[in-house]
């Protein structure tokens, strides 16, 4: 073992009001470790995350000269950046401090067992002091970032952030994978809340985009690859030449993914779909769309409306989430029916209503405007059944007792939800993360909603999840306002934990180009004298080259082999 | 045995008055205020009549004539369903529908 360098370091033990101090002894944990080579400080706080003791620490890393920082508190994903940035304001570098987590790991955990809990927060401690011990200060990568942007998907979304992003001085790049603009929204007649005409407004919308000469459209158009990084992206884009397909490429910044949707598409047989006169919502809109006056079916006048919610949504077995547009959509299009001539019943069977918002309005608007609404239970769905006098729907309704009753209808609705795209090929291109449902997933549901764990692609719309289209455009413009503030500075700075490469002991044998899922590694120079190359502002820090190099030739800076081993020896040697 | 629902009751009912419980949500006030402890007046058979359960509605008739009309139901209903007159209504179709009476 080398000699260990001399080193001063803080130590912060945090008691988080009793959230670890009520489990694990803090005080043992100062005690246990405060010995350790280069620890000069060792304390512990009520709160360490709070202004005051922040103010402590800062006052330690100035007056004691300390150059290393472990605040043993909670997980890393709250606190990383408050502890960073106390360092910095200290002038200590930020990546000389080490988070431990003995709140996650230990007292929520091992609540029945302090001993145990305090054994490791303190074994726990210890490696993060070995870790500190071995940083050297990083200095952040620093890129120049593109004026452009591209935009994917030319739903309501999607055009609206193109629209946004030229409005605010960015490029945009618009591709949209089918031959027309606008979407879902695009194909339907009046929408709710405002009964506005979804055709009309993306019509208005797509207007605005061809007239701006900073905003390029690509219809039957593809992504099918992205390389570079975050503010220089280059994306690949299959379009329709002239002599069939042909893949460009574009210089980005940032990219929006505003892929959309797919409607539900119940099986056959699924609540009576494929009998003659069920339809689905989509399928209903269309018809609702398609004419005036009293409403028809194949020719004949409807009469009578079963609505059935819940289809393909809240599924035990299958989606388990709410779409939540399709309640308020239902509800919508029988107050349309009911707005084209009196006498059509209509009978809501559900099984809770979420007309959340001012769709509540709407939900009281069409009960007092004669629709009825049956609830039935979970495990006791409608049966639907065709006749020769016609359409039957069978329910048990809570509402009146649980007394069963049989509605004949002209037309029954399945009121079915939202499922995510197939966009396979879109999800290996650009790495999109996506979530157990099959959505998108976004870095932080409330305070990063449209930002991706991958730098400069964001999602926005119902890609990302069920929405209404209003919800929809409010996402593509938080997704504007991200992409702008990423890019409008001019520059970007990137974590600087990445994987270096010792050409001395590369023998450009290539398994980390294999192993890493970025394409953050090339191979450079010429055969037999081959030697790896790491794009720092490609790589993600994630380690997975480290391993496989024969060489021990490639090393994951703030994580070294070195930092690593003395890790796991602070955790394994006795308490 | 299911029942078959048909519009065409509440059609009937209301040519003898005014009945409107479309707005009902089933909240159940009016039944744990009712001061008789009337179990199946008012909800239960305004959904009877808005569903075409006759039957229903003929076998809770004697409820429907035992009804107080205090209108402390009404009072308490969160959706301003007019209770007290579609009782009366209800009344007035049943004189009807069951006795012949024209009243």
């Amino acid at each position: 073992m080398s000699a260990l360098p001399d080193r001063r370091i803080g130590v912060y033990v945090c008691h988080c009001g009793g959230n670890i101090s009520d489990y694990v002894d803090v005080d043992r944990v100062i005690a246990s470790v405060e010995q350790e080579p280069g620890v000069k400080v060792a304390r512990t706080a009520m709160f360490t995350c709070s202004d005051a003791t922040q103010t402590e620490i800062v006052t330690d890393i100035q007056e004691q000269e300390l150059d290393g920082l472990v605040v043993a508190s909670c997980s890393p994903k709250l606190h990383t950046f408050t502890f960073r940035n106390a360092a910095k304001r200290a002038g200590l570098n930020p990546y000389q401090y080490t988070q431990v987590n003995i709140r996650e790991q230990c007292s929520w955990t091992h609540t029945d067992d302090h001993e145990g809990a305090t054994e490791k927060a303190i074994r726990l401690v210890r490696a993060g002091i070995n870790r500190t011990r071995l940083t050297s200060p990083l200095e952040p990568l620093v890129v120049e970032t593109s004026q452009r942007a591209l935009v994917v998907g030319g739903g309501i979304a999607g055009l609206r952030a193109a629209l946004g992003l030229a409005e605010i001085g960015l490029g945009v790049f618009l591709v949209e994978r089918s031959a027309e603009l606008g979407g879902w929204v695009g194909r339907l007649g009046e929408i709710y809340p405002h009964g506005k005409n979804g055709y009309e407004l993306v019509a208005g919308l797509e207007e605005k985009v061809r007239a701006r000469p900073d905003v390029t459209v690509l219809t039957n158009a593809e992504v099918v690859g992205k390389s570079g990084s975050f503010g220089n992206y280059v994306a690949s884009i299959r379009v329709q030449g002239e002599q069939g397909p042909e893949t460009i490429e574009v210089d980005v910044g940032a990219i929006i993914v505003a892929t959309g949707f797919d409607a539900y598409q119940p099986d056959e047989g699924e609540y009576g779909y494929g009998i003659e006169g069920v339809l689905t919502l989509p399928e209903f809109e269309e018809l609702l769309s398609a004419s005036d006056g009293p409403l028809e079916l194949d020719g004949r006048s409807v009469r009578s409306i079963g609505y059935v919610y819940c289809i393909g949504s809240r599924q035990p077995h299958g989606n388990a989430y709410c779409s939540r547009y399709c309640c308020p959509a239902a509800i919508h299009a029988s107050l349309r029916v009911a707005d084209r001539g009196a006498g059509v019943s209509q009978y809501h069977l559900y099984r809770e209503m979420r007309a959340y918002g001012e769709h509540e309005l709407a939900f009281s608007e069409s009960r007092k405007r004669g629709s009825l609404y049956l609830r039935f239970a979970d495990d006791d769905p409608p049966t639907v059944i065709r006749e020769d006098d016609g359409l039957k729907v069978t329910v048990r309704d809570l509402l009146t007792a649980g007394e069963e009753v049989t509605i004949p209808v002209d037309l029954l609705v399945l009121v079915t939800g939202m499922v995510p795209r197939s966009n396979d090929e879109l999800i290996q291109a650009l790495k999109l993360p996506v979530g157990r449902d099959g959505f998108f997933n976004e870095i932080h549901p409330k305070l990063r909603p449209v930002e991706t764990v991958v730098d400069g692609v964001l999602i926005a719309g119902a890609c990302q999840g069920p929405k209404t289209s209003s919800e929809s455009v409010a996402s593509g413009l938080a997704a504007v306002t991200q992409t702008a503030a990423m890019l409008k500075l001019g520059r970007a700075e990137l974590d600087p934990q990445v994987a270096v490469v010792n050409g001395a002991a590369c023998t450009g044998c290539g398994d980390c180009v294999a192993a890493c899922p970025f394409a953050a590694i090339a191979m450079t120079g010429t055969n037999g004298n081959a030697l790896a190359f790491v794009d720092g502002a490609v790589c993600k820090g994630c380690g997975g080259c480290t391993p496989v190099c024969p060489e021990n030739a490639i090393d994951l800076l703030g994580y070294t082999d070195a930092q690593v081993r003395s890790m796991i020896d602070g955790l394994v040697a006795a308490v | 045995m299911s029942t078959v629902v048909s519009p065409e009751l509440a059609e009937r009912v209301r040519e003898a008055g005014a009945f409107d419980a479309e707005a009902c949500m089933n909240c159940g006030v009016c039944t744990a205020t009712c001061p008789l402890g009337l179990d199946v007046l008012p909800r239960r058979v305004f959904r009877y009549v808005m569903l075409g359960l006759e039957d229903r509605v003929r076998d809770e008739s004697e409820t429907v004539y035992s009804c107080l009309l205090c209108r402390l139901c009404e009072e308490s209903c969160p959706a301003g369903v007019h209770i007290a007159e579609n009782v009366r209504t209800l009344r007035r179709h049943l004189n009807r529908s069951l006795y012949g009476l024209e009243v």
